[in-house]
């Protein structure tokens, strides 16, 4: 008898894999999977899920530990040399703020999520799939933590990070995004940020935040970024295959699919509404404009490429996407404008842009920056010349599906608010933009239940009626909130880097 | 003769993040802490599941088995992401080369008479067990209140899938490189009698809908189980002459030796718990009424193969292990 022929690799993979699976006949599958069915959503061969990677578990953790061990040497390296005095401002913290408080908690989610799809998607290749996404994203959240954990000793805005992310006004609009898609069924989820968060969007949200540390000094955070690289690669492609399997197994999903990209387009290019203004205006060393930004992440890589493949399948560009496109040259100096008014009660420091930067505006945005924003910044100046720095009175308004304050203009308009409302059962809900509208509108019943954290001041939910009451509610110390000119921060910043406390460069040989 | 480095000396303002130094005080924390503790969302959620509008996206009434403060629990080995990949990836590297050894030397061609059936019928097929639970763990990943436990579970997902492949691993190179042992081994899944009520006990665990209930009935599973595959059949390859099959397991019982650390000091949080201790004496001690004959039958099939291939005393084993977990909750007198 000849020798028995050895496995293959392919074969190997799918012994290691798929066959571990098997069809039960003790319980009902209905009542094994009982979640994969009322969303409309038919599947008829769960093992046409192609697995583009073939990662065994062993690989997996011999890649990841090798990634994490280097990731964690230049931690500690950092944290030993005092690398913080080498960033190009302390200015530029006021990202990474953002990115603890309103980023991490998402990473954190998407870890307990993709565990749901890991238990209760009916096929073991994308519950696999779905398993090592929940363990990176465990890795995202951590490592992001630990990254940003040393910035957090010497530096405000960083210490009540997830006690704000449940709280603070502007942390409701990521919070409110992320459980928008946890809150839905898996296939949903699956569209909401498999494909749409982690393909569409991440080249214009993951990748400014890194970019930005990149060009700011802030090694750690540029190291965490080139660390997940290979995981979001991966993420990537599971989001794209997600889709491509929903779309080639039943022709009824493609309406539905359609559906879900129109709306999580829009609700995830509001979230960007955040990271417009942060590489627009946070950031003291500049990597690129949002418009650039936008315009080759999303409108080359994604209308010009990924909406062609699909137009194959019948899906066409999402629905809202002309009103962002026409958005892009104003969108970043609504809301910082916005956040500058309202930094009083945030987590970190704004600032009027001085000349270099107003100069750098003015070039990204020759159509509108200088007879549009220019002028509110000059009269910002002269008030804080004047030593009355402007700070928004009253409470502004919140759009009931997005929950970032109605500051956006009408199409076509940059001096007009745009306001939209539906009423549903006798109650007048208001909205930012024909698009959050539309998202509430084809599930009502879902976005009335909103946590708006204006509304909730105002029902006294938030620690009390004034301002201090809410701050103290918020967590927030003396110095993380309001103007950076002359705060504590830009105060310790200058003294660490007056002559007597200059870094030692050189070790000093002694005996 | 030394040098001396001079570093700029500046004074952190804070230790670590508030919300560790209000709970253990002003000091410094570890990683394990800043990257564990109330990092799940407790308040504030902005919708109810579409899938389940009965509850909040995280509530602890998902199970029965409560902690008053969800941080009481922390896991004995200070796991995160970083020390958890690295300890696996070694111990995947270790069974790698063990099994290189095994298949270097042909131990596993020259197992005693009954070594090789036994482990194809009974060892092997776990590899589906392993999976099934990889399903419950995530399940309780998801569904457990507060990151510390299911930080845990995450974890025990993630190595029940690999512990399948360990095993699958293994039937392969039993087999001599090729994967008709593993075929054959999942027709035993599914069709060997012995193992029909194993394969039925996990099944009836995927539709518990308590998460930590479903955890419970694992582990009186794990506890039967890992003991009479990993501990006491290991025993009999020493003494019988099957040390290739005692290289496999060791990496096994290794693991379960980890794995019980946490879930012992979960149950030890759980009644401990001023609030609802009683409450979740009372569920665990009910939890192991239900589902102990159950798991015991289950394990019982696995142990009749054995018994049939080799004279280790496997069913005997199972009852004695059932016995001295029948009184694992009861009340303390």
């Amino acid at each position: 008898m000849a020798a028995p022929r050895k496995l293959s690799m392919k074969q190997r993979y799918a012994a290691l894999t798929h066959d571990l699976d098997w069809d039960f006949s003790y319980v009902d599958n209905a009542e094994a999977y009982p979640y994969t069915t009322f969303e409309g959503i038919k599947i008829h061969d769960w093992s046409k899920w192609e697995d583009p990677f073939r990662l065994t578990v062993d690989a997996y953790m011999k890649y990841q530990a090798e990634k994490d061990k280097r990731l964690y040497a230049v931690l500690d390296s950092f944290a030993q040399g005092q690398g913080h005095l080498s960033l190009a401002d302390a200015k530029y913290l006021n990202a990474m703020k953002l990115f603890l408080q309103g980023v991490t908690p998402l990473e954190y989610q998407a870890h307990r999520n993709f565990s749901f799809l890991a238990r209760h998607l009916n096929g073991p290749g994308p519950r696999f799939a779905a398993l090592c996404q929940s363990q990176d994203e465990l890795r995202h959240a951590q490592t992001e933590i630990h990254t940003l954990s040393n910035y957090n000793k010497f530096y405000g805005g960083f210490h009540s990070w997830h006690h704000q992310h449940d709280r603070v006004w502007y942390l409701s609009v990521p919070k409110s995004f992320f459980d928008d898609a946890v809150s839905a069924g898996p296939f949903e989820f699956m569209i909401a940020i498999g494909f749409s968060f982690e393909y569409l969007l991440t080249n214009l949200l993951f990748v400014p935040f890194m970019s930005g540390a990149s060009f700011n000094g802030d090694l750690p955070t540029m190291t965490f970024g080139f660390s997940a690289q290979s995981d979001e690669s991966r993420h990537m492609t599971f989001g794209l295959e997600a889709i491509k399997f929903l779309l080639e197994q039943d022709p009824d999903n493609v309406p539905i699919v359609q559906e879900w990209i129109d709306k999580w387009f829009w609700r995830g290019y509001r979230l960007l509404a955040l990271v417009s203004q942060m590489l627009d205006y946070m950031l003291p060393r500049k990597v690129m404009s949002w418009k650039e930004a936008f315009e080759l992440y999303f409108e080359q890589q994604m209308l010009g490429g990924l909406f062609k493949d699909l137009e194959y399948y019948g899906i066409r560009p999402p629905k809202h996407v002309q009103h962002a496109i026409d958005e892009k040259e104003i969108l970043s100096h609504q809301v910082y404008w916005t956040l500058y008014q309202f930094s009083f009660a945030a987590a970190f420091n704004t600032t009027t842009p001085d000349s270099e930067h107003l100069q750098w505006l003015a070039e990204q945005y020759p159509d509108t920056f200088d007879t549009l924003y220019k002028p509110l910044w000059d009269k910002a100046s002269r008030m804080v010349e004047g030593g009355g720095r402007h700070f928004a009175r009253a409470l502004p308004q919140l759009c009931q599906t997005c929950q970032i304050p109605m500051l956006f203009t009408e199409p076509g308009d940059p001096t007009t608010i745009c306001q939209r409302h539906s009423i549903y059962e006798g109650e007048r809900f208001d909205f930012c933009s024909d698009g959050c509208k539309w998202i509430f509108d084809r599930e009502p019943e879902k976005y009335v239940q909103a946590w708006l954290p204006v509304h909730q001041i105002y029902m006294g939910n938030c620690g009390g009626p004034t301002v201090p009451d809410v701050l103290a509610w918020y967590g927030l110390q003396p110095g993380d909130n309001g103007e950076y000119a002359g705060s504590q921060e830009a105060l310790d910043w200058a003294a660490w880097h007056t002559t007597s406390h200059a870094p030692a460069p050189t070790p000093v040989a002694g005996n | 003769m030394q040098y001396e480095l001079r570093t700029q000396v500046i004074e952190a303002k804070r230790k670590t993040f508030t919300n560790l130094t209000a709970r253990f005080g002003d000091r410094p924390a570890s990683r394990y802490e800043e990257g564990s503790i109330d990092i799940q969302a407790v308040t504030n959620f902005h919708y109810r599941p579409l899938w389940d509008p009965e509850h909040e996206l995280y509530d602890p009434t998902y199970s029965a088995l409560r902690l008053t403060d969800p941080y009481s629990f922390t896991d004995p080995r200070q796991l995160y992401y970083y020390p958890y990949v690295t300890a696996r990836s070694h111990l995947h590297e270790a069974f790698a080369s063990t099994l290189s050894y095994l298949e270097s030397r042909s131990l596993m061609e020259k197992l005693p008479e009954g070594w090789k059936a036994a482990l194809a019928q009974a060892v092997i097929p776990m590899r589906h067990y392993e999976a099934g639970a990889q399903m419950i763990s995530a399940d309780g990943c998801r569904f457990a209140y507060g990151t510390t436990i299911e930080q845990c579970l995450s974890y025990a997902s993630f190595d029940r899938i690999g512990t399948a492949q360990l095993l699958s691993k293994a039937g392969i190179t039993l087999d001599g490189g090729t994967d008709s042992l593993l075929g054959a081994a999942k027709t035993h899944w599914l069709e060997n009698a012995d193992l029909q009520p194993l394969r039925r006990y996990v099944e009836q665990l995927l539709i518990e809908k308590d998460w930590a209930v479903a955890h419970v009935g694992l582990d009186l599973v794990d506890q039967m189980l890992y003991g009479l595959l990993y501990a006491h059949l290991d025993e009999a390859a020493l003494l019988g002459g099957a040390g290739g099959y005692s290289l496999i397991a060791q990496h096994l019982s290794g693991w379960f030796a980890d794995h019980r650390r946490w879930v012992d000091a979960l149950y030890k949080a759980w009644l401990a718990d001023a609030e609802h201790g009683e409450s979740n004496r009372a569920a665990l001690a009910g939890a192991v009424a239900r589902l102990l004959p159950g798991a015991t039958d289950a394990v019982a099939g696995v142990a009749r193969i054995i018994d049939g291939h080799l004279s280790v005393g496997a069913e005997d084993y199972v009852t004695a292990r059932s016995a001295g977990l029948a009184g694992l909750f009861a009340k303390e007198s």
